[in-house]
């Protein structure tokens, strides 16, 4: 019953995440396309854009943190393999219970700082230096992708507890 | 406990947390949060992790990793990439590890255009790595050689390693770039002599493909033609100077689908994996510098540098002596530290000391790159090692160490020529600039 | 206690040791010690100037330097003294500190230190000399600022953002034509290696550089080391201002000496030309931001 509403909640997480992949595919295949569009642009018609590299970089803020929950939901992360026989089955399921219970309260304080940051951000209306494009809604995503983050840490620890063994 | 002692608690933790199979990424992050947390109070570790956070993700230059990474993906996804490798192996695939030589080639051409080794090792790896396994060959020599061959990307100009050593110093960037030209290619050669060597000894690693009439062979290359055109298009902009590193990935990955759209080899099924493919990667690189920039500053705070300095002047080793200690000390650091940070958080150390003992400045600049390249492929922390995970998903990282050790050895043997013969390093800029 | 100094600068920076490394001392000696300043250079708590204001408001570092261009939403008053015309190379810094209350407003979040006027931007290119807004026309030039963006364009050149660490590189493979900046970067950033024609002697943008710190680390001092900071800042900033000067004008006359290098030092009637265009952009630039800057332009101007 307990493993059932887990496994339901753990697709819902897994749909979020797909969604929010999503939005940070867009944004990839938008990077491509504005960093072609401008050679082009300099190349054949001569019309420079001042700050083209500030829309390439809010971009990728969007490419990167919304890519990210799907990231960790997938378990892509690059970690050390070597010492894993010698750890056992409760060291192994040990590790990864604190490394996400520790990961998940760095990235909540990123969210944290991030929300006060965007907030703070809107108020003074800062913007970029170029273009003036307003910067808060970055922080917004970096904060929202963070979170996700956290949640999926959050899963993964509820998933592997309950199984008792590391994934 | 002073800086010193929660630096290398710090460590101490790095150490532990991985081997609990945290990931690399967040080990570093855990340990620059924590450590500057315990030395500069909690306030100083949120702002740190926001600002390095932020900065990461929005860096202009870091923007090549998505989309070479998409190149690379979308080529494979096509098939381009096997034409290419099919084509190099007709060419190449009868001599021992031949393919995995041809890779270090590859690193070296692509190292002439980019001064990055993470770039080198990502636009490399994400086409050769597949092939080669595809091939038959061991995932560690595979995976090595374009880990070690990336490395060439610093020492080869153009070069942010040589510009950050430059302004430093206040030499000149044009006689280290010219500098770093033979040992670059000297390195390139050890790298070759090394995939010989391991082909050799250990057969099944790099098998002997048979020779095909050179028809077939011009046939092959025929086929690998559109992904070379794109590579000429994109890299060759750079060097003509119509493009930034940034303008030729972009360019050449809105070539590669488009050209992939044209000729119909592209399903969209297969699109859409290879982006998100190219997604779930980059992320988890961002990650990993995100870790590392958070992780350094509290480095800096430590004040290990400098202790390391102080005492390396009171040892009184002698020129060698002390030369052997620095070369020791980076190679230490290195297996924590991110190449460039450790260049400017060192170089004003070491660099007054090196002046002392009446070394050249030059040929220094070219033995501290090589040095700083040595960490990217040392564990535990080896960015480019990192890399070469990231688009071989399913090789455990000790393979690659594994596979990464013999090249070590070889830019050991590469550091022993230039410091013994330090004409190889001087040569083109004496004779250039005199 | 101990105040940590972010500076993305290479030790090496003429600014080190002239400015930061005096600033650092005055404050040490004016607290008996109480109060210790360390450097961190090279964008050891972090790289990039950019960032540097949010290192001081969130913490990373008590105290920072940078310019307020690279977050020039946050100081269009600031900025308005970079404008062509609007102060002088060698007096700018005495005249923004005697209307300093003007700009304070801008600095609410953090304390001010230090402010200093640069020198002038410059024009360094690659291998077409520039004497007239003619010779610009379809150039590619890296700017500094916004305000030197228009004014590039303006001039009739294509005005392309990009940080100083990469002019270098990407002058030397011909991915644009020229760069504006001041003169020390014929040295500190080897544009003497790359251009082959530098020209000066026409009225340009003159980018300020600040000294802040953490507003809460500064209210947390006591009076006597608050006025310590105060007064080792008010002299930095003449030295900053020295040091910037005088090195500008040593890295161009190195140019000058450098073989196969031509400098071209525009005449009065050669500089009429860009000045013309440049009062332009000036007077433009001004109004749009309003009565405020129109205030501080008069003001400025009356010394
Ligand atoms: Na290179
Ligand atoms: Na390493």
């Amino acid at each position: 019953m307990r493993s059932s509403s887990s496994m339901a909640w753990s697709k819902r997480l897994d749909r979020a995440t797909l969604a929010l992949a999503w939005l940070a595919a867009l944004g990839l295949l938008f990077l491509v396309a504005m960093i072609a569009f401008g050679v082009l642009l300099r190349y054949v018609f001569a019309i420079p854009i001042l700050g083209a590299n500030e829309i390439v970089e809010l971009a990728a803020v969007v490419v990167v943190m919304a890519a990210l929950p799907y990231c960790t939901a997938e378990r892509a992360h690059v970690g050390v393999d070597v010492f894993d026989p010698m750890l056992g089955r409760w060291g192994r399921l040990a590790g990864d219970v604190l490394s996400r219970l520790l990961s998940g309260f760095v990235l909540g304080v990123l969210v944290w700082r991030a929300v006060l940051k965007a907030i703070d951000a809107w108020r003074w209306g800062d913007a970029t230096n170029m273009l003036s494009m307003p910067i808060w809604p970055f922080y917004a995503v970096l904060a929202a992708g963070a979170a996700l983050c956290v949640v999926v840490f959050a899963m993964q620890i509820v998933i592997a507890v309950a199984a008792g063994e590391a994934a | 406990m002073s800086p010193v002692q929660v630096g290398l608690v710090g460590i101490a933790c790095l150490f532990a947390l991985m081997i609990l199979r945290t990931p690399v990424a967040f080990a570093m992050l855990l340990v620059g949060f924590f450590g500057t947390w315990a030395l500069e109070g909690f306030r100083s570790a949120g702002g740190l992790l926001l600002t390095e956070s932020y900065s990461a993700v929005s860096g202009y230059t870091l923007v090549v990793v998505p989309m070479f990474i998409l190149l690379g993906n979308v080529s494979t996804a096509a098939g381009f990439s096997r034409g290419l490798y099919d084509a190099a192996y007709a060419w190449v695939g009868r001599f021992r590890g031949g393919l995995a030589s041809a890779s270090v080639i590859g690193c070296a051409a692509f190292s002439a255009v980019s001064g990055s080794s993470v770039a080198t090792a990502v636009t490399l790896g994400k086409v050769a790595l597949p092939e080669m396994r595809r091939l038959g060959y061991a995932d560690s020599l595979a995976t090595g050689s374009v880990a070690a061959g990336g490395t060439l990307g610093f020492l080869i100009p153009p070069s942010t390693g040589f510009v950050l050593y430059a302004i430093l110093t206040e030499q000149s960037v044009g006689r280290l770039f010219m500098a770093g030209i033979l040992p670059g290619l000297l390195l390139m050669a050890l790298f070759m002599l090394t995939v010989w060597i391991v082909a050799t000894l250990f057969p099944q690693t790099g098998p002997r493909g048979e020779a095909l009439a050179y028809r077939e062979r011009f046939r092959l290359l025929g086929d690998a033609l559109p992904l070379i055109g794109v590579i000429v298009v994109s890299i060759g902009g750079i060097y003509i100077g119509a493009f930034t590193p940034v303008e030729a990935s972009g360019v050449g990955a809105a070539l590669v689908i488009l050209l992939a759209v044209a000729t119909r080899s592209l399903s969209l099924a297969s699109f859409r994996d290879a982006v998100l493919d190219t997604l779930r990667t980059s992320a988890m690189l961002y990650t990993i510098v995100i870790g590392a920039n958070v992780l350094n500053p509290f480095f800096a705070v430590t004040r290990i540098p400098d202790a390391l300095g102080a005492g390396l002047t009171a040892l009184g080793l002698g020129a060698y002596g002390t030369l052997l200690m620095i070369i020791l000390g980076y190679v230490v650091l290195g297996m924590f530290m991110d190449g460039l940070s450790m260049l400017v958080i060192t170089i004003p150390i070491v660099f007054p000391i090196i002046m002392q003992l009446g070394f050249d400045p030059i040929w220094f600049g070219v033995v501290a790159v090589i040095v700083i390249e040595m960490g990217m492929i040392t564990p535990p922390v080896g960015l480019n090692v990192f890399v070469v995970r990231g688009v071989a998903e399913d090789v455990p990282l000790t393979t690659i160490f594994r596979g990464v050790a013999p090249f070590l050895f070889a830019m050991i043997v590469g550091l022993v020529i230039i410091v013994a013969f330090p004409s190889v390093a001087l040569l083109i800029p004496n004779s250039m600039f005199g | 206690e101990d105040l940590k100094f972010a500076n993305y600068m290479a030790a090496t920076h003429p600014y080190v040791g002239g400015t930061f490394e005096p600033f650092a001392k005055s404050v040490e000696q004016k607290t008996d010690g109480k109060l210790k300043v360390t450097l961190y250079n090279g964008g050891e708590l972090g790289s990039g100037p950019a960032e540097q204001y949010s290192r001081v408001v969130d913490d990373v570092a008590e105290l920072a330097v940078s310019l307020p261009g690279y977050t020039s939403s946050k100081f269009p008053l600031t900025l308005v003294t970079e404008l062509p015309g609007v102060i002088d190379e060698d007096t700018g810094t005495k005249t923004i500190w005697n209307h300093i209350d003007l700009f304070q407003s801008e600095f609410r979040r953090v304390k001010l230190v230090s402010l200093w006027s640069s020198a002038e931007n410059i024009l360094y290119t690659r291998d077409e000399a520039v004497k007239s807004p003619d010779d610009i026309k379809g150039m590619k030039i890296r700017v500094p600022s916004r305000n030197t963006g228009k004014l590039v364009e303006a001039w009739g050149g294509t005005p392309v953002s990009m940080p100083v660490s990469e002019i270098y590189n990407a002058m030397q493979t011909g991915v644009i034509d020229g760069a504006m900046i001041d003169g020390t970067a014929t040295r500190a950033f080897k544009l003497g290696e790359v251009a082959k024609y530098l020209t000066v002697g026409m009225e340009t943008t003159i980018s300020p550089f600040y000294i802040i710190m953490n507003r809460d680390a500064f209210e947390n001092l006591t009076d006597d080391e608050k006025s310590a900071i105060e007064s080792a800042g008010r002299k930095a900033s003449e030295l900053g201002h020295e040091v910037q000067v005088t090195e500008a004008k040593k890295g161009i006359e190195a140019f000058a000496d450098m073989d196969g290098k031509t400098l071209i030092r525009l005449s009065d009637d050669q500089a009429a030309a860009f000045d013309k265009i440049s009062e332009k952009v000036t007077k433009q630039v001004v109004q749009q931001q309003g009565d405020q800057a129109e205030k501080i332009v008069d003001a400025l101007g009356s010394k």
